[in-house]
C-alpha cells in the first residue's frame, strides 16, 4: 500500500507502542500535524508552550516509563530550542525520540527559511542522529531510532525530516532497512570480583542510573545485604533503594550526605554499578581512589577508565551482573564495618525545626505524598534539599536534571512525568529563579488539567549561585539577587491554576489540605536568602574538606 | 606524546565523517593525518587517523569510537602495520 511520509511517522510511532507525543507545530511538519489531526484516537499529542519545555516532558514521561519519550518540533527555531532539552536527556541516558521537520529537499543548504543543519547541531549531544534523504528510508529509520534510544545505555535520537519526504509517496514493499553497527556486550569474567568481594573488609556500593535503566533495585537490595555493604547513590541512581533503609547512605558527592563522604573515604572497595563517575559524585579523583580497589560495572565500556580507572571491568548491565555475582557470592557478615556504617549514619540526623525551612517544607510535602508520588525538581539550591531530605520510596519517581543541570527543567518534566503516571497528583519542587525559565508552560499544566503540586523556594536569589558567591567569592553577590516583583499566586491566577503565598508552616498544611485535584496549584513559600546546602565538599575537594556548617 | 593510528570501517554516507572528528574534537585532540576511501563493499568506507596521547587517551578513544553506530570495526594500528 502507498504511503505518504508522514503517515509512515504515524504508523511508526504507533508500530513503537507510542501513545503520547508532546510538541509544537510549524510550517515544517504541517503534513506530520496533519495525520496526528487524523490520528487523534490512536495518538494524544500534547501541545506545550515552548519546544524546550516540550522536550523535557518527553524526557519526564520517558524516566517514569522507561519507555522512549517523544518530541515532534519544525524546523528552524523550534529543532534549536530542542537542543538543551536533547542535550538534558543525553547527559541523564533517558530514552528520547526528536522527530524534526526541516525545509523541503530542493531547499537545504541554501539558507532557506527556518533552515537549521539541526543534525551536525545536535551531533555531540545525541546518541545518533539521523538526516532523512529518501522518503523509502523513513519507516526503518524510525525504527532504528526506537531500538537505538532504548537499547544498551540509553540516549536521545533525533530523526530530522525535510517537508518534501512527509509528502512523498512510497509502497510498503520499497522501504529500506537500515543497518547500524550495534556493540555486542563481550562476555563478563566474574571471578576476580568476586574474589575481591570476598576479600573485602570494608566494601562500598556506589549505585547510579544504571541500576534504574536496568530495573535492578531488588538486585542491589538483595546484593548489599549479602555482601553487608552500605550504598551510596549518584543523583541519578538515588531511587535506588528505598530511602529508610539501613544501608542507605542518601546522595553522595558534593551535597552528599556525611555518611557517604566519610565511608567512601574509609572502605576499601569500591563496587560502582551503573554510574559514571561524575566530577559531582567524586570531587578529587586521585584522593577518591587512594587505597582502595575499584570495581567498576557499565553497560556503556566507554565509560570505564573515563573519569577514575577501574581494577575490574564489568562490561554489562547492571542487572545481569548483578543477578550473577548474587549466585557465585557467599553471604557476608562484617560486624564491625556494619557498626562503624550505623556510627557514621547518625551524623545525617536533623536537627529538630519547627518554623519554615527548606528540611520541614520538605518534610511537610512529603507527609501529604504517595509512595508512587512523582517529584520533580529544576536545578539549584531546592535540587540539593530534595535530594537530601524527600524520603524517595520507589524507583522511577525522581525526575531531576543530573548531568546537565538544567535550570527550566522541572515544569515540563512534571508536566510529562504526570501524564505518564495516570495523571495523578504530582510535585515539582523549583526555585524561584528555576521557574522563571519555564512558567509559560503552567498553560499547559492548566489545559492539560494536571494535578501539579508547585512548590517554590522564593528566596529571592538565585541560592546556589549566591552560595558560591559567600563561600568563595567574597559575597559579591553579582546579579544573583533577583529583586523581582513577582506575584507569584496572582500569575498562577492569571494561566488559570491556583495560587498561594506560604510564610509558615500552618499556612502550608492549610494549602496542602485544600489542593485542587483538577488543575496545578502554585505554593510561593517564603524562604531565607542565606540558607545554604550543606554539606558541601568544594569542587575538586575530597573528604578533607568537607564543610558541615555555616562558618 | 604518542602518535597513535586507527583504522575504521564505516558506513559510508554523508555525516559520518563529521561524526568521527567529533570525538577527536570533544576531547580536544588535534588530528595530525587523515585518509578517506571507499572500499571493496560501497556500504562501507576505511578510515586512518593519526593523533596524539598517552595508553589512556587511546583506549579511551577507541571506546568512544566504537561506540558509534556507523562505526563496523575499530582497530589500533602498530607500527609495524603503517
Amino acid at each position: 500500500m502507498k504511503k505518504s511520509g508522514a503517515e509512515t511517522v504515524i504508523e511508526s510511532l504507533c508500530r513503537n507502542k507510542v501513545k503520547t507525543v508532546f510538541g509544537y507545530p510549524g510550517g515544517a511538519v504541517l503534513p506530520i500535524y496533519d495525520e496526528l489531526y487524523k490520528n487523534c484516537h490512536r495518538l494524544t499529542h500534547v501541545l506545550c508552550a515552548h519546544e524546550q519545555n516540550a522536550a523535557h516532558a518527553a524526557d519526564g514521561f520517558a524516566r517514569v516509563t522507561g519507555k522512549p519519550g517523544v518530541v515532534i518540533s519544525t524546523s528552524g527555531p523550534g529543532a534549536t530550542n530542542l537542543v538543551t532539552g536533547i542535550a538534558n536527556a543525553y547527559l541523564d541516558s533517558v530514552p528520547l525520540v526528536a522527530i524534526t521537520g526541516n525545509v523541503a529537499v530542493p531547499l537545504l543548504g541554501k539558507d532557506s527559511f527556518q533552515e537549521v543543519d539541526i543534525t551536525g547541531i545536535t551531533q555531540p549531544v545525541v546518541k545518533h542522529n539521523f538526516a532523512v534523504s529518501d522518503v523509502r528510508e523513513l519507516s526503518g529509520i524510525l525504527d532504528a531510532a526506537f531500538e537505538i534510544a532504548s537499547s544498551g545505555r540509553p540516549g536521545p535520537v533525533l530523526v530530522d525530516i525535510p517537508k518534501s519526504i512527509q509528502t512523498d509517496v512510497c509502497d510498503e514493499s520499497e522501504f529500506l532497512r537500515q543497518e547500524l553497527f550495534f556493540n555486542e556486550l563481550p562476555e563478563v569474567d566474574l571471578t576476580a570480583a568476586v574474589s575481591a568481594i570476598t576479600a573485602a573488609e570494608r566494601p562500598l556500593i556506589y549505585a547510579g542510573g544504571g541500576v534504574t535503566a536496568s530495573g535492578a533495585e531488588k538486585e542491589l537490595l538483595s546484593f548489599a545485604e549479602k555482601i553487608s555493604a552500605p550504598v551510596a547513590c549518584s543523583m541519578m541512581g538515588l531511587t535506588s533503594l528505598p530511602a529508610g533503609h539501613p544501608a542507605n547512605l542518601g546522595m553522595c558527592g558534593m551535597h552528599g550526605s556525611q555518611s557517604s563522604a566519610k565511608l567512601q573515604s574509609e572502605c576499601d572497595l569500591i563496587i560502582a554499578l551503573g554510574v559514571r563517575f561524575s566530577d559531582r559524585a567524586t570531587g578529587n579523583t586521585a584522593k577518591y581512589k587512594e587505597g582502595k580497589k575499584l570495581i567498576h560495572v557499565d553497560i556503556d565500556l566507554a565509560e570505564i577508565n573515563k573519569n577514575t580507572a577501574a581494577d575490574i571491568e564489568l562490561c554489562g548491565d547492571v542487572k545481569t551482573v548483578l543477578k550473577k555475582l548474587l549466585s557465585l557470592l557467599p553471604h557476608q557478615e562484617r560486624p564491625q564495618w556494619q557498626k562503624r556504617v550505623a556510627e557514621v549514619q547518625k551524623l545525617d540526623r536533623l536537627p529538630e525545626e519547627n518554623t519554615l525551612t527548606p528540611r520541614t517544607l520538605l518534610k511537610t510535602v512529603a507527609g501529604y505524598c504517595e509512595p508512587d508520588t512523582v517529584v520533580a525538581t529544576d536545578v539549584g539550591q531546592h535540587q540539593m534539599w530534595t535530594m537530601q531530605y524527600f524520603p524517595f520510596r520507589s524507583p522511577r519517581t525522581l525526575l531531576t536534571s543530573g548531568g546537565l543541570g538544567t535550570m527550566g527543567f522541572g515544569l515540563g518534566a512534571a508536566i510529562g512525568g504526570c501524564i505518564a503516571n495516570g495523571r495523578k497528583r504530582t510535585v515539582l519542587f523549583t526555585g524561584d529563579g528555576s521557574f522563571g525559565m519555564c512558567l509559560q508552560e503552567l498553560a499547559t499544566a492548566v489545559s492539560q488539567n494536571l494535578p501539579l503540586l508547585i512548590v517554590i523556594f522564593n528566596n529571592g536569589v538565585l541560592g546556589m549561585v549566591r552560595q558560591w558567591q559567600t563561600m568563595f567569592y567574597e559575597k559579591h553577590y553579582s546579579s544573583t539577587t533577583l529583586n523581582r516583583k513577582t506575584d507569584f499566586p496572582a500569575l498562577a491566577k492569571a494561566f488559570g491554576a491556583e495560587g498561594k503565598k506560604v510564610t509558615t508552616l500552618s499556612e502550608l498544611e492549610k494549602a496542602l489540605n485544600t489542593l485542587a485535584s483538577d488543575r496545578p496549584t502554585v505554593l510561593d513559600c517564603q524562604l531565607d536568602m542565606d540558607e545554604f546546602v550543606l554539606p558541601m565538599i568544594p569542587p575538586g575537594g575530597s573528604v578533607q574538606d568537607l564543610v558541615t556548617g555555616r562558618n | 606524546m604518542d602518535l597513535f593510528t586507527v583504522e575504521l570501517t564505516v558506513a559510508n554516507h554523508c555525516g559520518v565523517l563529521n561524526r568521527i572528528t567529533g570525538v577527536y574534537a570533544k576531547g580536544k585532540h588535534n588530528i595530525e593525518s587523515l585518509t578517506v576511501q571507499k572500499s571493496h563493499d560501497p556500504a562501507l568506507s576505511v578510515m586512518r587517523i593519526s593523533s596524539r596521547g598517552d595508553a589512556a587517551v587511546q583506549c579511551q578513544m577507541l571506546r568512544q569510537l566504537h561506540k558509534l553506530l556507523d562505526v563496523k570495526t575499530v582497530v589500533l594500528l602498530n607500527n609495524s602495520m603503517l
